[in-house]
């Protein structure tokens, strides 16, 4: 049983990991990148992969514990935007996103 | 912390329509999935799904959702843009109670606070990073 919620828990973080590589993807193909199609084609298919993988992990989590774990998309994503894009997220930001991932995963972790 | 000038309203109209489509898309989504007829047969349930009027508007909501965000993203930072449109998580929540007569407790009610705050938070920084700063 706690074997099948740790792969539940694994599958959820892999999740957060493609949404960000996603997003980050989708904004590329908007920043004027010479092969936008390109960019938006991968970050499709990638945040399509995430999708099947999130309905596997439903088979070994609660929704309600999915969805949770899943507000770490947050963190994913604005880390990858920090590194990966060089946007500039001051601590403010980090502030917000972190009030934000405990909010969403408090309303989730109840539902 | 100061309240950013030069807005753009374009940039405002796109994360209010990323936060109405993603909330309507939620609450449409489990109203299409209810529908399904519960006989646990896969092939029915995909028939179904194709042939559900609620479906196919689940779909043109996803499309409409895609194509505003992209826009959005051409207006700011992801680091910005994603953040924002957890507010979803509140109407979601405010018309689940409201209308679908949901419980509610008061560990949720903290999240939707703590969610809020966090929004404002992230209203007070820059939209978009500049070019120059993004080279550092």
């Amino acid at each position: 049983m706690i074997g099948q919620t740790a792969i539940g828990v694994l599958l959820v973080v892999i999740c957060a990991l493609l949404e960000g590589v996603g997003q980050v993807f989708l904004k590329k193909s908007v920043l004027g990148a010479v092969r936008w199609y390109l960019w938006i084609s991968f970050g499709v298919a990638i945040l399509l992969l995430e999708t099947m993988i999130y309905s596997e992990a439903l088979l070994f989590l609660d929704v309600g514990a999915a969805y949770a774990i899943s507000s770490l998309n947050l963190i994913s994503v604005t880390f990858m935007s920090r590194y990966l894009l060089r946007e500039k997220v001051t601590r403010i930001r980090w502030i917000g996103v972190c009030l934000i991932f405990v909010g969403v995963s408090l309303v989730a972790a109840r539902a | 912390m100061s309240i950013k000038k030069n807005f753009p309203i374009r940039l405002a109209a796109g994360l209010l329509l990323a936060i109405l489509i993603d909330t309507a898309l939620q609450l449409v989504w489990k109203s299409a999935v209810l529908s399904l007829p519960n006989d646990g047969s896969p092939w029915l349930n995909v028939q179904a799904v194709l042939h559900s009027p609620l479906f196919l508007f689940v779909i043109f909501l996803m499309a409409c959702q895609f194509f505003n965000w992209l826009m959005v993203l051409s207006n700011a930072d992801l680091s910005y843009a994603q953040p924002v449109t957890s507010l979803s998580y509140v109407s979601v929540f405010c018309l689940s109670v409201l209308y679908l007569k949901e419980a509610t407790d008061l560990i949720q009610i903290a999240g939707i606070a703590l969610v809020l705050a966090g929004i404002w938070f992230i209203s007070q920084t820059q939209h978009v990073t500049q070019s120059r700063e993004r080279e550092k």
